[in-house]
């Protein structure tokens, strides 16, 4: 018996480069990964994307007439636009029309939509985003929790994000045993806002709890958990991709500052593309919300299409690897 | 034709309301439902954010709605409800209009 393929609800409206690189991503997952697609988004706006109108092997569209836009307040929007693409895929895998759904627009709005759908897992107060860090050294990766989803949080909810960020890494990253560490500044137990300071005393009945960690042991694989709020993830988010940049920029200015650099350059340069491949966002692969009754997984704003292959292959692994389940079963243990 | 309202297993009373809501806030919140009372405040008795109210009228809109069609509950209105009472006056008071 074969095994039954799987449907990814792909929001075509959501993102900087939508619908186009979303359509585009979409399509090559259909055709890389084995997976089917359910192009949710206007059909105007989709149909002329197609090669062959909607008849697509894999690809089924779903007109959706609302678009919810990034500035939009998440909540709201996801309340009352129940026919934009994006409350419209949640509500697929809501019904078992889809078993996961990817989005790369507003990642607020997102995360209200599939609460609100999906509903959240019994245990769980808030949901929160994984977001992959790489490691440059090796191929490990580490995981930030949380990239932005919930701003203002409660000891007891970094408490519930340290445990949902370890069976995740568990189960997607392969790691036995996840070590989690506290995002602070200073590795004292005494650091930290209030807080840090609470929650670092819920975290010590965490199995793997290392302590405080600061921001320089992001990248490093200290620890293979860093939990954080949403506020502040996302802030060390967007500014590890804002040092990144100025890294490369600054790296790349050297080797075209002098004709004996850019000699050196033209053997360093390719090493150096490959070696950086590591942190393209594009690659990653999207950030997965833990908590709700589904797979969601959320891509960076300006995804492009490779971007888009890469999030439905993490929503891929989810449904193959039970996330969602597993995730229940290591909650209801405690 | 009237407007499709009020169609289906009869009126729905303050009651039945209270009892529908207390079911949903507390799955929600995780609670037992006794600590839910008419006069408990959202915020001060059940810790209860804008998020777990937003969760609240999607299920009351969804389990109500079933029984009485077109039942919608503005989101700006959330901000008003402080009180277990005030959210069954009304929601009572949409159901009846």
């Amino acid at each position: 018996m074969g095994t039954q393929r799987i449907t990814v609800a792909v929001d075509a409206m959501g993102g900087d480069k939508a619908p186009g690189e979303i359509v585009r991503g979409a399509l090559d997952a259909v055709s890389e990964l084995g997976v089917d697609v359910l192009l949710v988004g206007q059909e105007n706006a989709i149909e002329p994307l197609l090669p062959d109108g909607r008849r697509v092997p894999g690809v089924a569209l779903e007109h959706a007439g609302e678009v919810v836009g990034m500035d939009e307040d998440p909540a709201a929007a996801a309340r009352r636009k129940k026919d934009s693409s994006l409350v419209r895929c949640a509500q697929a895998v809501r019904e078992g029309r889809a078993q996961a759904m990817v989005g790369a627009g507003n990642t607020g709005a997102t995360m209200a939509a599939a609460l609100l759908r999906m509903g959240r897992v019994r245990g769980i107060s808030r949901p929160a985003i994984a977001v992959p860090i790489p490691v440059p050294a090796g191929t490990r990766h580490q995981l930030l929790i949380d990239g932005g989803s919930t701003v203002d949080c409660t000891p007891e909810w970094l408490a519930q994000f340290a445990r949902m960020g370890r069976e995740y890494a568990r189960t997607r990253l392969a790691v036995d045993e996840p070590t989690v560490g506290l995002l602070s500044n200073g590795e004292e137990p005494g650091k930290g806002d209030e807080l840090r300071k609470r929650t670092f005393s819920l975290l010590e009945k965490v199995p793997g709890f290392n302590g405080n960690v600061e921001g320089r042991d992001l990248m490093h694989g200290t620890v293979d958990v860093v939990v954080t709020d949403g506020f502040t993830g996302n802030i060390v988010l967007k500014t590890l991709e804002g040092a990144l940049r100025a890294a490369v920029e600054l790296v790349f200015g050297v080797l075209d500052s002098t004709p004996e650099a850019k000699e050196a350059g033209k053997v360093v340069a390719p090493l150096l593309l490959d070696a950086a491949a590591v942190f393209d966002p594009d690659l990653t692969g999207g950030a997965v919300l833990l908590g709700v009754d589904g797979v969601c997984v959320i891509s960076h704003g300006s995804s492009s299409a490779r971007a888009i292959v890469n999030a439905v292959r993490v929503a891929q692994e989810c449904v193959e690897t039970g996330v969602v389940g597993r995730l229940k079963e290591s909650i209801d243990a405690g | 034709m009237p407007a499709e309202t009020h169609v289906a297993q009869g009126p729905i009373g303050p009651d039945e309301v209270y009892r529908i809501l207390r079911e949903r806030l507390a799955e929600i919140l995780e609670i037992d439902e006794d600590r839910i009372k008419l006069e408990s405040s959202f915020t001060q008795d059940l810790d209860a954010d804008s998020l777990a109210l937003i969760e609240l009228v999607e299920a009351l809109e969804e389990e109500l709605g079933e029984r009485t069609v077109g039942l919608r509950i503005d989101a700006e209105d959330l901000g008003d409800l402080g009180t277990v009472q005030e959210a069954v006056d009304y929601v009572v008071a949409r159901l009846g209009s």
